[in-house]
C-alpha cells in the first residue's frame, strides 16, 4: 500500500506541482533568480485554473506548468536587461519542449527536489527558516496557510520567508547533493526539520486542523523522497517515516468535537487510522532490517506502535515501552525522555517508586520541560491520593502553559479533582 | 430555449493572491458547476481566453495591445447555455464561482438564426 493513499485527502495537486516546478527552475537557474521564479510559477497556476476550468487537468500537469513557467520566466529575463541568462537556458527550454519529457522529467524533478530539501535544511540557516523555507519552496504552502498552522502573523510569516531567502542566497547558489562523505550528518538535519515539521502540524493547538493535518503529512512526503535516492534511503529515514505514520494514526482520536484535547486513556480507538498503522509497521520493520542497532526513531517509533495498536488503554503493553524508554534514555539523556519514560514506569513499578524518581530531577529542569513535569506530578499525586498536592501541581502546570487547548484541559482536570473532592465530604458527613 | 452567451470578467487581482491550494480548490469549484450545468444538459459550449491579445483597428491601421483598458474588463472566458429566457439564464449564472473573485458575468441572448 502506498502511504499517501492511505491518508484519503485531496491530491494536492496545485501545491505539489507548484515544489516540483520551483526545485526544477531553481536548480537550473540558481538560487539568485528565486524571485522571479516563484512569479513565474504563480502566473503559470493562474493560467492552469482557469484553463484547466474549462477542460480536465491534462495527463502531464508538470509537463504543461513547466512549459509556461519557463516560458514566464524567461519572458522576464529578456524584459530584464539586468539578468545575464545562463549558457544553457536555450538548451533547457529545448528539452522541456521535447516530446520525451515524461521521461526527463521524471528523474530530474526528483533529483532537484531532494536538492532543494538539502538547500532549505542547509546547516548554516536557522532552525526557524530551514522550517518556512521548506513550506514555502518544497511544499507549496502560502504565508497564510502557514500562519494558521504556527499560529503566527500572516505579516510575520512574509517577513521570515524574506529573510529566510536572503540567507538561503547568501549560502546556497547552486543545489547539490552534499557529497557522500558528509551526506550522513546532513541527512541527519533534514530529518530533524522534518520531525519538526510534523510535530509543528501535530502539535494541540487552536489552529486550523486540516492544514495542520497537511503539514504532517507534507513532513511524511518529505521523507519518502529521501528514500528515493539510495544514499539518502538510510535505516533513520524509514524509521522516522513509522514514527510520523504511527503518531499521525492517532489524529482524529487527539481532539474531540469541541476541539479539547482527549488524553491517551480515554482516546477513541476505533477513530485511529488502520491504514497508516499498517503503512507505519511496514516501514519500522524495513528499518529495523536495514539497522542493527536502532536509532532514537526506531526507538520512538516502536513506542508510538505501542499505542497506536493496544485494544484499549488497559491494553498497552507498558514493560515493553519502557524498554524502549529504557533504550532510548541511553542514547538521549534528555528530560523529555527522562519525563516520559517515567509514565512508563509508574505503569510497571507503581506510582510510588515512580514519585521518588520523578523528584530526583526536579531541580534539572528549565521552563518548558516544568510544565510536563508538573502534569505527571499532578497525575502521580492523583493516584496516590494526594490530592491537595495535585491540586498544587495542576494550578502550576495551568499557570505556566502557553498553549490554549492545553490550559483547558488541565483546567477541566483540576476542576474534577475540585469536584470529588466535594463529593467526598459530602460523603463522610453521612 | 434558447442559447445564452456568458462573458466572465474580472478577478484577476484576487486570482494573484491566491496560494496553490487555494487556486486548486477554485477551480474545482468552476469544474462542479460546469459540471453540474452540462448533466442538466445547459452548456452547449465554452472555453478560458488567454490575457493576451490585439485590437485591430481601421482593417489594421491602427493594431493596439488589448483588449483591457482595466483589469477588471478583460474577458477571461465565455460559455454559451440554453436557458428558457434571460431571466431563467441571469439565474443559472448565480452559481458561477466567479463571484468569489469579485468578478461578473455578462449574460446576453444569441439571436436566432430560424426566425
Amino acid at each position: 500500500m502506498n502511504v499517501m493513499n492511505a491518508n484519503n485527502l485531496v491530491e494536492h495537486i496545485f501545491r505539489h506541482e507548484y515544489g516540483k516546478i520551483m526545485a526544477l527552475l531553481v536548480h537550473k537557474f540558481g538560487t539568485t533568480q528565486i524571485e522571479i521564479i516563484e512569479d513565474a510559477i504563480q502566473d503559470a497556476l493562474i493560467k492552469a485554473m482557469q484553463v484547466w476550468s474549462f477542460k480536465k487537468i491534462p495527463d502531464n500537469p508538470t509537463g504543461w506548468l513547466l512549459r509556461v513557467s519557463s516560458n514566464n520566466l524567461i519572458d522576464t529575463i529578456r524584459r530584464s536587461k539586468k539578468i545575464t541568462l545562463h549558457q544553457d537556458v536555450n538548451e533547457f527550454l529545448e528539452g522541456i519542449n521535447s516530446k520525451n519529457e515524461n521521461v526527463l522529467l521524471g528523474n530530474e524533478i526528483n533529483d532537484s527536489r531532494l536538492k532543494m530539501i538539502f538547500a532549505c535544511c542547509h546547516p548554516s540557516i536557522s532552525q526557524e527558516y530551514q522550517i518556512i523555507l521548506s513550506l514555502k519552496l518544497i511544499s507549496g504552502f502560502s504565508n497564510k496557510e502557514i500562519a494558521k498552522a504556527l499560529l503566527k502573523k500572516e505579516e510575520a510569516v512574509a517577513k521570515s520567508f524574506t529573510r529566510a531567502k536572503k540567507k538561503l542566497k547568501v549560502h546556497i547558489k547552486n543545489l547539490e547533493i552534499p557529497v557522500e562523505l558528509g551526506l550522513r550528518s546532513r541527512v541527519n538535519i533534514v530529518l530533524k526539520i522534518i520531525y519538526l515539521l510534523f510535530s509543528e502540524g501535530y502539535k494541540a493547538t487552536t489552529g486550523e486542523d486540516l492544514i495542520k493535518k497537511d503539514m504532517c503529512f507534507e513532513a511524511i512526503r518529505l521523507a519518502l523522497l529521501l528514500t528515493e535516492n539510495k544514499y539518502c534511503n538510510q535505516p533513520e529515514v524509514n524509521a522516522l517515516i513509522a514514527l510520523m505514520c504511527f503518531h499521525a494514526s492517532r489524529f482524529e482520536a487527539r481532539i474531540d468535537d469541541n476541539n479539547e484535547i482527549v488524553d491517551l486513556e480515554h482516546h477513541d480507538r476505533m477513530k485511529y487510522d488502520r491504514d497508516l498503522i499498517i503503512v507505519g509497521n511496514q516501514y519500522l520493520e524495513l528499518a529495523t532490517r536495514q539497522s542493527e542497532e536502532p536509532s532514537s526513531y526506531h526507538l520512538q517509533a516502536a513506542i508510538s506502535y505501542c499505542y497506536s495498536i493496544a485494544e484499549s488503554f488497559s491494553k498497552i503493553d507498558w514493560s515493553t515501552i519502557l524498554e524502549f524508554y529504557d533504550l532510548l534514555l541511553k542514547k538521549q539523556r534528555t528530560p523529555i525522555v527522562i519525563l516520559n519514560r517515567l509514565i512508563s514506569f509508574s505503569k510497571v513499578y507503581g506510582t510510588g517508586k515512580a514519585m521518588l524518581e520523578l523528584k530526583l530531577y526536579e531541580q534539572s529542569l528549565n521552563y518548558t520541560e516544568t510544565t510536563l513535569y508538573n502534569a505527571i506530578k499532578a497525575e502521580f499525586f492523583n493516584d496516590l491520593r494526594k490530592y491537595d498536592e495535585s491540586k498544587l501541581a495542576l494550578k502550576s502546570v495551568i499557570e505556566n502553559t502557553q498553549n490554549p487547548l492545553e490550559k483547558k484541559h488541565f483546567e477541566k482536570k483540576l476542576e474534577l479533582l475540585l469536584y470529588n473532592e466535594k463529593a467526598r465530604t459530602i460523603k463522610s458527613r453521612h | 430555449m434558447s442559447n445564452f452567451l456568458y462573458l466572465f470578467r474580472g478577478g484577476d487581482a484576487s486570482r494573484i493572491q491566491q496560494s496553490p491550494e487555494e487556486m486548486q480548490a477554485h477551480m474545482q469549484k468552476w469544474g462542479a458547476w460546469m459540471g453540474g450545468l452540462k448533466e442538466k444538459g445547459q452548456l452547449v459550449d465554452g472555453l478560458p481566453l488567454n490575457k493576451e491579445g490585439k485590437v485591430v483597428e481601421k482593417a489594421g491601421e491602427v493594431i493596439t495591445d488589448g483588449p483591457f483598458a482595466e483589469g477588471a474588463e478583460v474577458v477571461g472566458g465565455y460559455l454559451i447555455v440554453t436557458a428558457t429566457d434571460l431571466n431563467d439564464a441571469v439565474d443559472i449564472s448565480k452559481g458561477c464561482p466567479i463571484f468569489e473573485h469579485n468578478g461578473n458575468v455578462e449574460v446576453r441572448e444569441i439571436m436566432s438564426m430560424d426566425m
